[in-house]
């Protein structure tokens, strides 16, 4: 039985799901294996008619899915792209998805997109607009937008509160969902110098939707978030900590360069299982 | 002594610094670019970004901007792989910052990104074997928007049976939207398919028209060489030509039973899945 989610919208736990990649499509048709929820890239399957909907059909047919974006630019200066909105809501009712996640950044503006997760300003201005615009896009999907934390690489001067407090604020405003990254509060936390734990601590754990795990690559000056490795133990501890704090909540694990085979890329994600278990039992054991 | 912190706003700090991702090169000729200048005194940028422990503002901004091209190679190496290979890695990665200085993305989706990158390598100064380069490109867009395009039911062959045969002179046929039919001045074909043999003894790339038409069926992409009287016949169909005249104009090409040959052809592609339906008639 798996415990209820304390998030404050009743969003199920899902368990512990994987990235849906091309590289694994002949295995997932094929073998159809035990996997507990797929979240697929929006973006990718947006403008297409062929075999990727195709593929996509097929496992929407079994599985559970949750989409999650990368190009909602919901940070930018920029009006908001109401083509991309209006795929988004078609893609999400032909998956029947179980929530609409993106990030919090910006990826482009004067009409461009430079496809990466730009780090926004932590100011007052900053919070107000994404604010007003997180709640255009629940509106237009009828749903809670559910944000990601992005790894990021730079500060501003300008930023007048930690990304938590921002994040939190945010929530309450915009009244929505977090999908937690641990990994990214850890790269984000060694490239700033932060303390990860006070990150985790800080988040309002009715609000976290999901759990994303990665690995990332150490450049020694600083940390990128490449997804392509196995999650390093400090970020699973981080995982723990927090998972203390909002009970089960789906997770799901991240691998997009040198992607290894399906089995070794849900075997990774599968260890989420233990540490949710090894929480619970230390949980139960504390009280 | 520490300079006081500048707050650009959210859209000129936004516009700064997407000013200096998209520019080529190192970042401290980036952050020097004119776009980038107009924003921003790259002498104030320690009052925006704040440095690391191990990083300057600079080179954290460097981070982003370091990136950019590497993404933007990666994404049109996918739509583009026998170009990527024809032209060299360093050629190829030179093309792209050329490419996305003059068409930078501006889709929420990569997909969109190469459409002009044909047009824009055909005309292009520099670049060794061009005119064969910009040919394979096309076969290249023709194939990533056939495996894009909008899925439609196929026009079963048994029809080309039951069709009435007074029906066909009038008849326009409607060819699937995961269709393209290209006419080409090298064989870009034969070369498409040694780079996807990952077959390195490549064939001639000298000058010789050749006809390839592509299309989706059971979602996966084909490819077909075609003759040239193949090739005018299938373009007069797709180009909603009647029947009757395309056939006429078709057979004056072609010797012997000119009928017997269109009306082959004609089933093999039907049974292809080229068509999606027939009007009039």
């Amino acid at each position: 039985m798996k415990p209820e989610a304390r998030n404050r919208w009743g969003l199920p736990d899902l368990g512990i799901g994987i990235g849906l990649r091309t590289v694994h499509y002949p295995h997932i048709l094929e073998k159809q294996p035990e996997v507990d929820f797929f979240e697929i890239l929006s973006e990718n399957y947006m403008d297409t008619g062929g075999r990727p909907l195709w593929v996509l059909d097929q496992v929407a047919d079994r599985y559970p899915i949750v989409l999650h974006g990368v190009s909602l630019n919901i940070g930018s200066a920029d009006p908001l792209d109401r083509e991309h909105l209006s795929k988004l809501k078609t893609l999400a009712a032909r998956t029947r998805a179980h929530w609409v996640s993106d990030h919090l950044c910006w990826t482009g503006v004067a009409g461009r997109n430079t496809h990466d997760l730009l780090p926004m300003p932590l100011t007052e201005e900053a919070l107000r607009h994404v604010a007003a615009r997180v709640r255009t896009v629940s509106d237009v999907l009828e749903r809670p937008l559910v944000l990601e934390n992005a790894s990021t690489y730079a500060e501003f001067t300008s930023s007048s509160m930690p990304e938590w407090e921002f994040f939190g604020r945010l929530m309450e405003d915009a009244d929505c969902g977090m999908l937690l990254d641990v990994n990214n509060v850890y790269v984000s936390a060694f490239n700033h110098g932060f303390d990860p734990e006070t990150y985790v601590d800080a988040i309002d754990p009715t609000r976290v939707a999901q759990y994303h795990l990665a690995g990332h690559t150490n450049k020694g000056t600083h940390i990128v978030d490449t997804h392509n490795d196995h999650v390093i133990d400090a970020v699973w501890q981080l995982y723990r900590r927090s998972v203390a704090r909002t009970g089960n909540v789906a997770t799901l694990l991240e691998w997009d360069a040198d992607i290894p085979a399906f089995d070794v890329v849900h075997a990774e994600a599968l260890k989420a299982r233990v540490h949710r278990r090894q929480e619970k039992a230390v949980a139960a054991a504390a009280s | 002594m520490p300079q006081p912190p500048l707050d650009l706003g959210l859209p000129r700090l936004q516009r700064w610094m997407q000013a200096v991702i998209e520019q080529p090169g190192a970042v401290d000729e980036a952050i020097e670019a004119e776009a980038a200048r107009a924003e921003l005194d790259p002498a104030d940028i320690g009052r925006v970004i704040l440095p690391s422990k191990t990083l300057t503002a600079v080179e954290r901004v460097g981070v982003y901007q370091g990136m950019y091209l590497l993404r933007m190679i990666e994404a049109l190496e996918g739509d583009y792989p026998a170009v990527a290979h024809l032209l060299g890695a360093d050629a190829f990665a030179d093309l792209v910052t050329r490419f996305v200085a003059a068409h930078p993305s501006s889709s929420y989706t990569f997909n969109r990104l190469g459409r002009q990158f044909p047009e824009f390598l055909r005309v292009s100064r520099g670049v060794r074997g061009k005119a064969f380069a910009a040919d394979l490109a096309r076969l290249e867009l023709a194939v990533t928007e056939v495996f894009d395009a909008p899925e439609s039911p196929a026009w079963p062959v048994d029809a080309v049976a039951k069709r009435p045969t007074e029906a066909w002179p009038g008849s326009v046929l409607r060819p699937i939207a995961a269709f393209r039919l290209g006419a080409y001045a090298y064989p870009v074909n034969a070369y498409l398919q040694s780079v996807k043999d990952e077959n390195h003894d490549h064939p001639e790339v000298g000058r010789k028209a050749t006809y390839v038409a592509v299309w989706r069926k059971r979602y996966e992409v084909w490819r077909l060489d075609l003759s040239k009287p193949a090739h005018d016949f299938l373009r007069a169909l797709v180009r909603g030509r009647p029947f009757g005249k395309a056939v006429a104009s078709a057979a004056r090409g072609l010797q012997g039973a000119p009928g017997e040959q269109l009306f082959r052809w004609l089933r093999d592609w039907v049974a292809e899945g080229m068509f999606e339906g027939v009007e009039g008639g």
